[in-house]
């Protein structure tokens, strides 16, 4: 029971800690790629903690929604971490308290204060960007509930470690069409949350053209090394789903033991990276889309969702 | 052995017809010696003795068979064939004239293909293999309704390809269900032989599911409402002797697919298909009738009459008696040679005037006779007046549904056959008669043109007046494939 | 096995989805390239299962015809057409024209319920279904492209989706009948390369939406 409670807060550590370095993995990569050299991926550390150190400076116009903001982007992907499989195949304590939905809804919560946020302190760019975010969101919602529903479906609920104990069970299940269409849908969604190419340039400096980067704009100092990490755990969490549910549910700690544990801890790591690659070989490769494009690339995805519940339905 | 050679016949005729020879007209009097051949093969064929009403003789190995529908409309098909290469003869020297022996020659060859095509739909046995001769029949003669290569003759093509590939593909899976059913029936022999031994152990399901894709997909390519917005600018844009094979023949032999699988579906209690043919005949007739009116090209007005024609003889097919079967069938062999009769009266008319527009042509009896008795002995036809067949088939639809009690399809088809007459009389009388005026003559019609309405001419009042005995028993053994 | 084929049905749909929602021609022909690959990958699949070797065949000749010939027919006779950067014209924006082809994959199971309930096959049950409504989604194309190219990729995806439900029903048909159903493929795709070609000639574009002159007004 300890040993449960104990894993939980490992995992969250290990979200907390992990995270950043993800990110920094990615922008180096990308660069690479581009024949540069890159920052170095610890660089993601040293902005977070050059961050803490400085003052903030916050707008008059602001009210407390401002101020709150980055606490609450920073914790609810930590809320979230408690609820799904980062390390084990088991669930562990809080597991039952949230299912996937829940899951959504929390992430959900911090993108809507940081919409808010952005709104709150009256500078032309923020509404813009907020907006956008909005638009992007809404049409991504369906595709959320769709995939969640046809996941839990096959699976007879919506607790992500049963799910996942539902895909890999008899291994054929893991080809079956609507797992391979639902993991299509998925990593559209992620390209679509966390604001990669082709939704939107994350490294553009643009305010015009930004859409998610825009939330993190009129913030400094320690709102700002919030909404950072923040954002670099939400991005960690999606891919702890989309990986340890979907695409890759081996590899996760299956007995009690804390050498599996922490033996779990690189392999998910590894697979981060893989799932790294592609994802830099996918926004070297596209360009960014045009504004009112977005609405197709989700509309595909929520084709791809809803042709995924049908095969599902249909094939029983 | 002679369904062999009349299959050959056209296929042999169409590499000649490329040959580039010194000779101007070779290939012409090719094809007309060809297609002749054909109609003679295809009368020995069909006023056989022997020919038996429903079983079928079987040639080579049983891809090929004939029994009197399949033979009635492989007459029909070779004189309509014979027809119109006598008369692409005049016609297309004048129109393609001295400057292209190629085009010439291409539109033969292209011709005997069609021909070709449409031969092999009723003499084939295998149901998939018919298919992929519908299918031919389109391809083929996409490039003949496209042949005058204006903007306009290519939009007709190309709405003729597409719409009739995507019926196409639709009888495809129509035709695939059948055979699926077939086999779960446990039968092997996908022959039309072989589907009516089966018929009553198909699962209904099976043939209903078949029946409505196969009515939709080819009846895209009969030219069925809601599904022929190709069939009116096809059959105007094409060449005048390419119109009348296709509004004559190509549009019958699509229905000729459909037709014949009524009879399996006669085995289901409660079934629809004869509801179903009613209906879309009803609304084809009607649609057309309508539409009829207001035409402003007389080639349009022909072609909206098959549209109307062929909702007639759905219609009286889905009747469901014996008399209203052979109406059915006398329908369709009067429709073929009276329509290539009007075509080829409009041909001529569009000859001597140089324009398909209505309201330009006046008084076309003046400027040159045999095109405007033709022209109204045509419309009169077509429209069903007496002493012409289409009046004789008619009629004894009319009254073949009185006497089963259907007043309710009776009245209606009537009245469209009304208003579809109103129609075309309104318009030819106003092209035929009045002051001669409108631009100058531009072609004289040549001899082979005025042959060929004259031929063409006698089938029409001889048959409205009574049909001969072979004629007849060939209609009555015909009638009883489509029903039981 | 079945879930490999009804994987490559899966991925037929996407494809379809694809060639309505595609703005580029090349695009749209490389997913029709994908989606003939996948139809021979089921084919071979039931080839397989039924163990007939007749379906391999039918297999390979959809290889050799769709995924070869017609591209490769294309390319030389109209090669002006699909390089060009244009966009393709669409009557309705492309998330309506998704939304639809989703109502029609949705109203082709229900449409195929009565035959499935009597056959019922695993392979039967993917195939039919997805088959019906790749030439649902194929018609829907046609009707909403107006371009030449567009809508010839409209009938092919029609003609691929009736040969995806005939592998499944009908795995034993004569092969010459197969074989003359596929070289008809062929000769669509060359009748109707030809025609584009001189539409494109004589008309100056290929835009066969706006070519509307025979029309009763």
């Amino acid at each position: 029971m300890t040993q449960r409670i104990a894993y939980n807060i490992i995992q969250v550590l290990v979200v907390m800690i992990f995270s950043p370095l993800i990110k920094g993995i990615i922008d180096r990569l990308k660069e690479r790629v581009q024949s540069k050299k890159g920052p170095s991926i610890f660089q993601v550390y040293r902005d977070i903690r050059k961050l803490f150190h400085k003052d903030e400076v916050i707008s008059e116009e602001s009210s407390w929604i401002f101020r709150f903001t980055p606490y609450i982007v920073f914790v609810a992907p930590i809320f979230v971490a408690l609820l799904i499989p980062v390390l084990t195949d088991y669930p562990l304590f809080f597991a039952f308290m949230g299912d996937m939905l829940a899951g959504g809804s929390i992430l959900a919560l911090g993108g809507f204060f940081a919409v808010l946020a952005a709104i709150d302190t009256g500078n032309p760019y923020g509404p813009m960007g907020a907006s956008r975010t909005r638009m992007v969101g809404f049409l991504a919602e369906p595709v959320f509930m769709i995939v969640f529903f046809t996941v839990s479906f096959v699976a007879g609920s919506t607790i992500p470690y049963i799910v996942q104990q539902a895909w890999i069970t008899p291994v054929a299940n893991f080809f079956a069409p609507a797992h391979i269409l639902v993991l299509l849908a998925f990593l559209m969604l992620i390209i679509a949350e966390n604001g990669r190419i082709p939704v939107d340039n994350p490294s553009g400096h643009f305010e015009l053209a930004m859409i998610d980067e825009s939330k993190g704009l009129e913030y400094s100092g320690r709102g700002a090394a919030l909404m950072k990490w923040g954002g670099c755990m939400k991005f960690f969490v999606l891919l702890c789903i989309f990986l340890n549910v979907l695409v890759c549910p081996w590899g996760l700690a299956d007995t009690g033991s804390s050498w599996g544990l922490l033996l779990a801890i690189p392999l998910i790591l590894l697979k981060m990276l893989v799932f790294v690659i592609i994802l830099v070989v996918i926004e070297s490769s596209l360009s960014k889309l045009r504004l009112f494009r977005i609405s197709e690339f989700m509309g595909a995805a929520f084709v791809t969702s809803v042709v995924a519940v049908v095969i599902q339905l249909a094939g029983m | 052995m002679e369904l062999l050679i009349i299959l050959l016949i056209p296929l042999i005729a169409t590499p000649i017809c490329m040959i580039p020879l010194k000779k101007r007209g070779i290939s012409s009097w090719v094809t007309i010696i060809g297609t002749l051949a054909v109609f003679i093969m295809s009368s020995v064929v069909a006023f056989h003795p022997v020919l038996p009403a429903r079983v079928s003789f079987t040639t080579l190995g049983g891809w090929l068979s004939c029994d009197s529908l399949s033979a009635l409309i492989l007459v029909l098909v070779s004189f309509v064939g014979f027809t119109a290469s006598l008369f692409s003869l005049g016609y297309m020297r004048k129109t393609n004239g001295e400057q292209s022996p190629k085009g010439a020659q291409q539109y033969y060859a292209l011709y005997n293909l069609f021909l070709f095509s449409m031969l092999a739909v009723p003499l084939l046995a295998h149901i998939a293999v018919v298919w992929i001769a519908v299918e031919l029949t389109t391809l083929f003669s996409v490039f003949l309704v496209g042949f005058e290569n204006t903007p306009g003759a290519l939009e007709a093509a190309w709405k003729y390809v597409v719409l009739t590939c995507m019926g196409a593909a639709v009888a495809l899976v129509g035709v695939l269900i059948l055979y699926w059913g077939l086999r779960v029936a446990g039968a092997e022999n996908f022959t039309w032989q072989g589907l009516l031994e089966v018929a009553p152990k198909i699962r209904p399901v099976f043939l209903k599911t078949a029946f409505l894709f196969i009515l939709i997909g080819f009846g895209t390519k009969a030219g069925l409402v809601p599904l022929h917005t190709w069939l009116p600018d096809a059959h105007s844009q094409a060449p005048s002797p390419v119109c009348a094979l296709l509004s004559g023949i190509e549009t019958t032999t699509a229905l000729y697919v459909i037709i014949r699988l009524f009879p399996f579906l006669q085995e289901i209690p409660g079934n629809s298909a004869s509801s179903w043919f009613i209906t879309f005949g009803l609304l084809s007739a009607g649609v057309a009738a309508f539409l009829l009116i207001q035409v402003k090209d007389y080639k349009r007005l022909f072609a909206f009459s098959t549209i109307e024609h062929m909702g007639i003889i759905l219609v009286a097919a889905g009747l469901g008696s014996g008399a209203a079967h052979l109406g059915a069938v006398s329908q369709i062999l009067a429709h073929a040679v009276t329509k290539s009769f009007c075509f080829f009266a409009a041909g001529s008319a569009l000859l001597v005037t140089g324009t398909r527009d209505i309201s330009s042509v006046r008084g076309l009896i003046r400027i040159s006779p045999a095109a405007g008795i033709s022209l109204m002995l045509g419309g009169l036809a077509i429209a069903g007046a007496p002493p012409f067949a289409v009046f004789l088939s008619e009629f004894s639809i009319l009254k073949a549904g009185l006497s089963a009690g259907h007043y309710l399809v009776i009245g209606g088809l009537t009245l469209f056959i009304a208003i579809a007459f109103c129609g075309i009389m309104s318009h030819i009388n106003q092209m035929v008669f009045g002051a001669a005026s409108g631009p100058p003559v531009r072609f004289v019609l040549p001899l082979s043109c005025k042959a060929t309405l004259a031929l063409a001419v006698i089938p029409i009042v001889a048959l409205g007046i009574s049909f001969p005995q072979p004629i007849h028993t060939l209609l009555q053994f015909a009638a009883f494939s489509i029903g039981r | 096995m079945v879930q490999l084929n009804a994987l490559a049905g899966a991925l037929f749909v996407l494809t379809v989805f694809g060639i309505v929602g595609m703005r580029q021609v090349i695009g749209s022909l490389r997913l029709f390239v994908i989606q003939s690959l996948l139809l021979a990958g089921s084919a071979c699949i039931l080839g397989y299962e039924y163990t007939s070797v007749h379906l391999f065949v039918v297999a390979g000749i959809t290889i050799f015809t769709k995924a070869f010939m017609i591209p490769w027919l294309l390319y030389h006779m109209l090669s002006h057409e699909i390089h060009a950067r244009r966009e393709i014209t669409q009557v309705l924006n492309i998330p309506t024209s998704l939304l639809i082809a989703a109502g029609l994959v949705i109203g082709s199971y229900f449409m195929v319920r009565p035959l499935l309930d009597i056959g019922a096959g695993a392979f039967l049950k993917v195939n039919l279904p997805i088959g019906v409504a790749g030439l649902l989604i194929g018609g829907y194309a046609i009707t909403v492209r107006r371009e030449a190219l567009p809508q010839l990729l409209g009938i092919l995806t029609m003609e691929n989706g009736a040969f995806l439900a005939g592998v499944c029903i009908a795995p034993n048909l004569p092969l010459m009948a197969e074989l003359a159903a596929a070289f008809d493929v062929l000769i669509i795709a060359l009748v109707v390369g030809l025609l584009t070609r001189s539409i494109q000639k004589r008309v100056g574009s290929t835009l066969v939406g706006k070519m509307t002159s025979l029309k009763e007004e």
